[in-house]
């Protein structure tokens, strides 16, 4: 039973772990694509403030694993990065279509 | 796993900085010395001594010397005097892989220098680990970023922060450990967040190219064009015809006027109609890191071509930024106040490091246990990165001054000997009852920082007539007088405290 227990914590500790890392780092991507995409500077600009900035979300998203409430909401990263990546890389995305 | 946000963030501040701590330390301890990468550079290479000769007339003695021993090989490098570096040094070829020569700049002949791994050796592990480059660079920036996340929560767990920043109860064991850990992170929070983002967007773009594949395609050439304004520069073999080299005095006086003091040139194509002159500065005239802001002249006519470039206010705030970490403005005053900042630094991630084990043994000890094979091992990694790592710093200095001048792949084998004493301060510390490793190889790393000046003093014939090697054994010397007094002190009176206590006492306090 005790055994049970703390392999069911290892586990949650563990998705956590990677929700933070992985997780945090797919959201941070996204997010990071798409901030430079849409501001409106000159793209060297636009490339470097996003980047700039880019680790202190990665921080907060890694924080954020640990602090939710729910281990599956730790994972919320995730599915967020889904419409930032398609803010972030919508050219690419046209010309693959087109 | 239902907790408060404090508890949370209070395990995660515990497990992340107990694994990453160790790295993190070994990273903070050489990034604190190679603050002083070339004054240690210029301490294990005694041959090399400053010499009061005009950068031009330096300058001259090197293209002589090229010129008779390597007129087929281009480019030409020529690292030229100044401030903290006395050398002149050439390398024909590329300079990373290209062949080097210390030049004697008062004949221009060659010096026989020891090969040594120098203070670059600090720098190199402070951000590789000595592991392959880029394997090296990923590591040591997950490392960081864990860091940055245990600082944050660790402001989260610590939000009486400026009351326990007035809090200090010497003499009393584990607290006495939490008050010195908190209040080195506190005082020094500001430094802590700076060097380490700083350093994590130095690689920023090795990290998370999302912009990069966002706004280029992934083209870093291309950005790079947009980045900075390029000079003029040559790829491969010159077809032009013969020509002589313009004389570099006039031109070096020119650069020196517009960008401050000099570190060194390079020529491409010398001795041909299209010769390029490039001239750098030292990197510390501003806070901005000026790598790659140099000027360009024609090699022949010693026509000014380009440079130095403007910065774009983005290029600026992330050259900032680089600054902020490389430490190279302002001087010796701003060098020894990150050196400062460095160690308290270290010692506050060693002081977290050993509040964990302080911790751990009181649960043991209230709950009637014995310590297991984990633990021990743990406690001997902590003693092994803090107190080993010392021993194998200053270790590198003794190893330089003792191994023989003219043994080949010297350098190498001073970092062999260097990861050698590590590995023997892990097996010592596996060894010895916890409170006696930790006496024994903090005296031991003591004592070599002591004994330092009586090394060279039997080794060199006039060890202290550069001031710089004199500055680096007196530093030295603090630095092992600091370690004396720590040795000193552990398993002196705050761990008796501890252990004269009753369980129920310590169950209170814990």
């Amino acid at each position: 039973m005790n055994k049970l227990k703390r392999a069911d914590a290892a586990l949650a500790i563990g998705s956590r772990l990677l929700a933070g890392l992985l997780g945090g780092y797919v959201f941070t991507y996204a997010l990071t694509a798409a901030l430079a995409q849409v501001l409106p500077f000159n793209r060297v600009d636009a490339l470097l403030i996003a980047t700039l900035l880019s680790f202190l979300f990665y921080t907060l998203a890694i924080i954020w694993a640990f602090a939710a409430s729910s281990t599956w909401r730790a994972w919320l990263g995730v599915p967020l990065a889904v419409p930032l990546a398609l803010i972030g890389f919508w050219p690419q995305l046209l010309e693959r279509l087109a | 796993m239902k907790q408060t946000f404090t508890q949370s963030m209070a395990w995660l501040h515990t497990w992340g900085g107990l694994l990453f701590g160790w790295p993190l330390f070994a990273i903070f301890l050489t990034g604190t010395l190679a603050v002083f990468d070339q004054e240690i550079d210029q301490w294990m290479q005694p041959e090399i001594q400053r010499q009061a000769v005009p950068v031009a007339l330096a300058a001259e003695r090197a293209v002589a010397y090229l010129q008779r021993e390597h007129a087929d090989v281009e480019p030409w490098n020529i690292a030229l005097p100044n401030e903290r570096n006395p050398g002149l040094k050439v390398t024909a070829g590329d300079r990373r892989r290209g062949i080097s020569t210390d030049l004697d700049p008062q004949t221009g002949e060659p010096l026989l220098v020891r090969d040594s791994a120098g203070g670059g050796f600090f720098f190199h592990f402070h951000y590789t680990l000595n592991l392959p480059r880029l394997a090296g660079i990923w590591v040591v920036g997950l490392v960081g970023l864990v860091s940055l996340v245990a600082l944050v929560s660790g402001i989260v767990i610590h939000k009486k922060l400026f009351k326990e920043f007035f809090t200090f109860r010497p003499n009393k064991g584990q607290r006495s450990w939490l008050d010195a850990h908190n209040a080195a992170g506190v005082l020094l929070m500001p430094f802590h967040l700076m060097i380490v983002y700083t350093g994590i967007i130095i690689f920023g773009l090795i990290y998370l190219p999302a912009a990069l594949q966002a706004l280029y395609d992934g083209d870093i050439a291309t950005f790079y064009e947009e980045y900075i304004e390029e000079a003029p520069h040559h790829h491969g073999p010159s077809t032009a015809p013969l020509a002589p080299l313009v004389a570099l005095g006039p031109l070096l006086t020119q650069a020196e006027h517009r960008m401050g003091p000099l570190s060194g040139l390079s020529i491409s194509h010398p001795g041909r109609a299209d010769a390029l002159v490039e001239v750098r500065r030292v990197l510390g005239n501003r806070i901005a890191l000026t790598k790659g802001q140099n000027m360009v002249f024609d090699g022949v006519s010693g026509q000014l071509l380009a440079g130095p470039p403007e910065l774009r206010p983005s290029v600026l705030t992330q050259r900032v930024m680089f600054g902020l970490h490389f430490a190279q403005f302002g001087g010796y005053p701003m060098r020894w106040l990150y050196f400062v900042c460095g160690l308290i630094g270290s010692a506050m991630i060693a002081s977290g490091l050993v509040l964990f084990t302080v911790k751990r043994r009181r649960k043991y000890l209230v709950e009637g246990r014995a310590q297991g094979v984990g633990d021990r091992l743990i406690e001997s990694l902590n003693i092994a990165v803090v107190a080993g790592l010392g021993v194998a710093c200053i270790g590198l200095f003794w190893v330089n001054r003792l191994l023989p001048v003219e043994l080949a792949q010297r350098a190498g084998w001073e970092v062999r000997l260097f990861f050698v004493l590590w590995l023997l301060s892990l097996l010592h510390a596996w060894c010895r009852p916890h409170v006696q490793a930790w006496r024994e190889q903090l005296g031991a790393a003591a004592a070599l920082c002591l004994g330092l000046p009586l090394l060279s003093l039997l080794t060199l014939a006039h060890p202290w007539a550069e001031s710089t090697r004199l500055l680096v054994e007196l530093a030295v010397l603090g630095c092992g007088l600091l370690l004396g007094w720590t040795a000193w002190r552990v398993g002196g009176k705050a761990e008796q405290n501890v252990a004269r206590r009753s369980p129920r006492a310590v169950a209170e306090v814990g």
